[in-house]
C-alpha cells in the first residue's frame, strides 16, 4: 500500500471519528442561517436548499460509511440485482432522468416563456387541423399546423415549449421523491432503531404512536394542509416526509429486534461500546440494504402524491411539475391532447422504473430467493 | 371465552377510532383557525366589490358565524353542535353541510363499490390462474401487466381513457350526467370508464397478492396430501389452496378500501366530474368553504378507521386461530 493511500485512509478515519461533532455543527449552522434567513433578511434561500444540505450531510456522514462498512455485501447484492433485466432497465431510466433534469435545462428553451404566435403546435410528426376565421375572405378556412423540430414535443395553449416543461417537471418530481423519501426514511430509521434498541416502555409508546399514524388518512390531510397554508413545494415535501415514515419504522424495528440479540452486538457491548456506537456501526450497516429497498419502493408513492396534488390545482405555482402540465392538458383535451399525454407518460415510466428497481433489489437482498 | 376478549377488543378499538377521529377533527379545526386566510376573506372580497365597507363586512360575517369569539369557545360550540348532528353551514352551496353530504355520498359509494367488486373478481381470477400456471407465458404477461397497473397514475389513466373513448371515438360522454337514475343501464354505462380508472391499480395489486398467496399455499404439505388421496385438481385448488390464500387477501382488499380508495376515488371523481364526496370537498376547497372540507375530512377518516376495525373483526371469524389482545 502506498503512503498516499494510507494518508487518505487516515484522513477518512479521522473524519469518521469526528462524525457526530461535524454533523451537529452542520445542523446548528443550518439552523442559525435558517432563522437569520426568516427573521432578519427576507428569505434568500429556498427551504429546499436547507433540505439539500441537511440530507446531504446526513448521507455523507452516516449513509456512505454504512455502505462502505458493508461494501463486499453491497457488491454481492449488486451482482445479484444486475441479473434482473427489468431492475437494470429501471436504474438506467432513473439515471437518464437525473441527467435530463441536471443538464436538460441548458439545452431547452425557458419553460415559462409564453409565446402566443406559436401556441398549440403539435409534436413532431403530428398535425393539427383547426377551423380559423380568415379576415381577408371573411370565411372559415381549415388551417393546418404541423409539428416542427424547434418544439419536438409541441407547445401548449400559451405557446410554452412542452419539452422544456417536461424537463423542468423531471427535476421537480425527482426532488420531491428524493427529499420526502429522505426525510421519511431518516425519521423511520431513527424511530424504528430506537424502539428496537431501547425496548420496554419507549418501544411501546413509539409503536402505539406508529399504529395511530398508520390509520390517519393522509392524502385528505395533505390536501387540507396545502389548502390552508398555500401551495409551496418545500411544504409539500416536508409534510409528505413527516407523515410517510410509519412503514419504514415498523420494518426497521422488526429487523433491528432480531439484530440486537446477535453475538456480534453482544460482543461489542461486552467490550464497552456505547449505545450510539452499537446503533451506528452495527445496527444501521446491517439494515442499510432494507433501507435502500424501502426508499426505492416508497419514492413512486411520493412522486404520485405530489403529482396528484398539482393535478387537482394545489401544486406550487412557481414550478412546472408534471401534475400541473397534466392539469392544463386535461382542460384542452379535444385540441391539444399531447399536453396531457406527455407528462403522464413520463410519470408512468418514472414510477415503473422505481418499482422495477425496488422489486429487483428486494429479490437481490432476500437470501431465500434465487435470482 | 372468545366472545369476551373479542368484545373487549372491539370496545378498545372503537375508543381508539373515536380518539383518532377527534384528533383529526381538532387538527383540522385548529389548522383552519390558525391558517393565514380567514374563512371570511372570500366573502369579503365578493362583498367589497359591491362597494360595502370592508371593516363592517368582516365584523358582520365574523359575528354571523361566531368567528369573533376566542378559539376555544368556537371549538366548544362546534363540538356541541356536532353532538346534535350539525356539521355547520356550507357557505358556497347555502345549505347545511349534513344535507350536502347526504345527497352526495351515494355517488362516491357507487363508484367505490363497483370498482372494488370489479378489481377483486378479475384480480383474484387472474392471480389464481397465474399461480396455477406459474412460469407460463400467461403468468409472465399477468405479472408484467400488474406492474404496469400498479405504476400507472390513476388520474392520468382517467384522462387518457376520456381522450381515447370519449373524445376520439365518442363512445362515452366526457362528463358524468347526474340526471340519470342511479339504478339504470345508462348510469352503469357512464360509470365504466371511472370504474376502470379507479379499479386498475387495485386489480393489479390483487393479482399480485393472490398469485403470491396461492403460490405460498401450493407448496404446503396438505396440498400434497389432498392430491395424494386422489382429489380432482379443481377441488385441490378451489377448496384447499384458495380457501387458505383468501384470508390475507380479504385484509388487503379491505385495507385498500380504507387507504388507497379514498385517495383514488377523490381524484377519479374530479377527473370525471362525478359529484361524490371527493368532488364536493374539492369544490369547497376552491370556494374556501371550510365547514365542508372539515366535515368530509373527518367523516372519511372515521370511515377508514371503521373499515379497518371491521377487517380485524372479520379476520377473527375467518381464522379462529387469531387472537388480538
Amino acid at each position: 500500500m502506498t503512503d498516499q493511500l494510507k494518508n487518505i485512509k487516515n484522513i477518512a478515519r479521522k473524519v469518521g471519528s469526528a462524525k457526530k461533532p461535524i454533523f451537529i455543527t452542520v445542523i446548528v449552522l443550518l439552523g442559525i442561517t435558517f432563522l437569520l434567513d426568516i427573521f432578519v433578511v427576507d428569505r434568500i434561500f429556498d427551504i429546499l436548499v436547507y433540505l439539500y444540505i441537511a440530507l446531504g450531510a446526513l448521507f455523507v456522514l452516516y449513509g456512505i460509511p454504512s455502505l462502505y462498512a458493508s461494501r463486499r455485501l453491497m457488491l454481492y447484492y449488486w451482482q445479484r440485482a444486475s441479473k434482473n433485466k427489468l431492475a437494470v432497465g429501471g436504474l438506467a431510466f432513473i439515471l437518464f432522468l437525473i441527467l435530463l433534469a441536471i443538464i436538460g435545462p441548458l439545452f431547452t428553451a425557458d419553460p415559462t416563456a409564453v409565446n402566443f404566435e406559436e401556441k398549440n403546435v403539435p409534436p413532431l410528426g403530428f398535425a393539427l387541423e383547426e377551423s380559423v376565421y380568415d379576415l381577408k375572405t371573411g370565411q372559415f378556412i381549415t388551417h393546418q399546423t404541423t409539428g416542427t423540430g424547434e418544439h419536438p414535443l409541441g407547445t401548449d395553449d400559451k405557446g410554452r415549449d412542452l419539452m422544456a416543461m417536461i424537463i423542468s417537471g423531471a427535476s421537480v418530481s425527482l426532488q420531491v421523491g428524493l427529499f420526502a423519501t429522505g426525510i421519511a426514511i431518516a425519521l423511520g430509521t431513527l424511530i424504528g432503531v430506537s424502539a428496537a434498541y431501547l425496548g420496554g416502555k419507549v418501544d411501546n409508546v413509539l409503536m402505539r404512536f406508529t399504529d395511530i399514524m398508520m390509520t390517519f388518512p393522509f392524502f385528505l390531510l395533505l390536501v387540507f394542509i396545502v389548502f390552508i397554508f398555500g401551495p409551496n413545494l418545500a411544504l409539500i415535501v416536508v409534510i409528505i416526509g413527516l407523515t410517510g415514515w410509519t412503514g419504514t419504522a415498523r420494518l426497521i424495528r422488526s429487523e433491528s429486534l432480531s439484530l440486537r440479540t446477535r453475538e456480534f452486538v453482544m460482543a461489542s457491548k461486552a467490550l464497552g461500546a456505547s449505545d450510539g456506537r452499537i446503533v451506528l456501526s452495527h445496527l444501521i450497516p446491517n439494515v442499510i440494504s432494507l433501507i435502500i429497498v424501502i426508499a426505492t419502493l416508497s419514492i413512486p408513492g411520493v412522486i404520485l402524491a405530489e403529482a396528484a396534488l398539482s393535478f387537482i390545482g394545489l401544486g406550487d405555482p412557481n414550478v412546472a411539475s408534471w401534475g400541473m402540465i397534466l392539469r392544463a392538458g386535461q382542460q384542452n383535451l379535444d385540441t391539444t391532447w399531447w399536453v396531457a399525454v406527455a407528462p403522464g407518460v413520463m410519470l408512468f415510466f418514472t414510477v415503473l422504473a422505481f418499482n422495477f428497481l425496488g422489486d429487483g433489489l428486494r429479490d437481490a437482498f432476500d437470501p431465500r430467493s434465487n435470482v | 371465552m372468545k366472545k369476551t376478549w373479542l368484545r373487549d377488543y372491539i370496545i378498545k378499538r372503537l375508543l381508539l377510532a373515536i380518539f383518532i377521529a377527534w384528533a383529526v377533527l381538532t387538527i383540522t379545526f385548529v389548522l383552519v383557525r390558525v391558517g393565514p386566510t380567514s374563512p371570511a376573506d372570500k366573502y369579503l372580497a365578493n362583498l367589497t366589490v359591491r362597494g360595502q365597507d370592508t371593516a363592517q363586512v368582516v365584523a358582520a360575517i365574523e359575528a354571523r358565524y361566531g368567528l369573533d369569539r376566542p378559539i376555544y369557545e368556537q371549538y366548544a360550540s362546534y363540538i356541541v353542535n356536532l353532538g346534535r348532528g350539525d356539521w355547520g353551514w356550507s357557505l358556497s352551496t347555502s345549505m347545511p353541510v349534513m344535507e350536502l353530504i347526504k345527497t352526495h355520498w351515494i355517488y362516491s359509494f357507487q363508484l367505490i363499490f363497483l370498482s372494488s367488486i370489479f378489481a377483486a373478481i378479475i384480480g383474484i381470477l387472474i392471480g389464481i390462474y397465474s399461480a396455477v400456471r406459474q412460469y407460463s407465458k400467461t403468468d409472465y404477461a399477468a405479472t408484467f401487466f400488474s406492474f404496469i397497473g400498479i405504476s400507472i397514475p390513476n388520474f392520468w389513466l382517467g384522462v387518457m381513457l376520456i381522450l381515447l373513448f370519449a373524445v376520439k371515438f365518442g363512445l362515452f360522454k366526457t362528463y358524468y350526467d347526474t340526471g340519470l337514475p342511479l339504478l339504470s343501464l345508462a348510469n352503469l354505462k357512464q360509470l365504466i370508464l371511472p370504474v376502470i380508472t379507479l379499479g386498475t391499480g387495485m386489480l393489479a395489486g390483487y393479482t399480485r397478492y393472490t398469485r403470491s398467496a396461492m403460490l405460498d399455499n401450493l407448496r404446503k404439505e396438505f396440498v400434497r396430501t389432498a392430491r395424494a388421496k386422489g382429489l380432482p385438481e379443481r377441488t385441490v385448488i378451489g377448496k384447499h389452496v384458495f380457501r387458505n390464500a383468501i384470508l390475507p387477501l380479504i385484509t388487503i382488499i379491505m385495507f385498500d378500501l380504507g387507504s388507497i380508495v379514498f385517495g383514488g376515488a377523490y381524484l377519479t371523481e374530479i377527473v370525471f366530474g362525478i359529484p361524490g364526496l371527493g368532488q364536493i370537498s374539492f369544490n369547497a376547497i376552491f370556494a374556501d368553504d371550510y365547514a365542508v372540507v372539515v366535515a368530509v375530512t373527518v367523516i372519511s377518516a372515521f370511515l377508514v378507521l371503521m373499515i379497518n376495525l371491521a377487517t380485524d373483526i372479520t379476520y377473527t371469524y375467518l381464522d379462529p386461530r387469531i387472537r388480538y389482545d
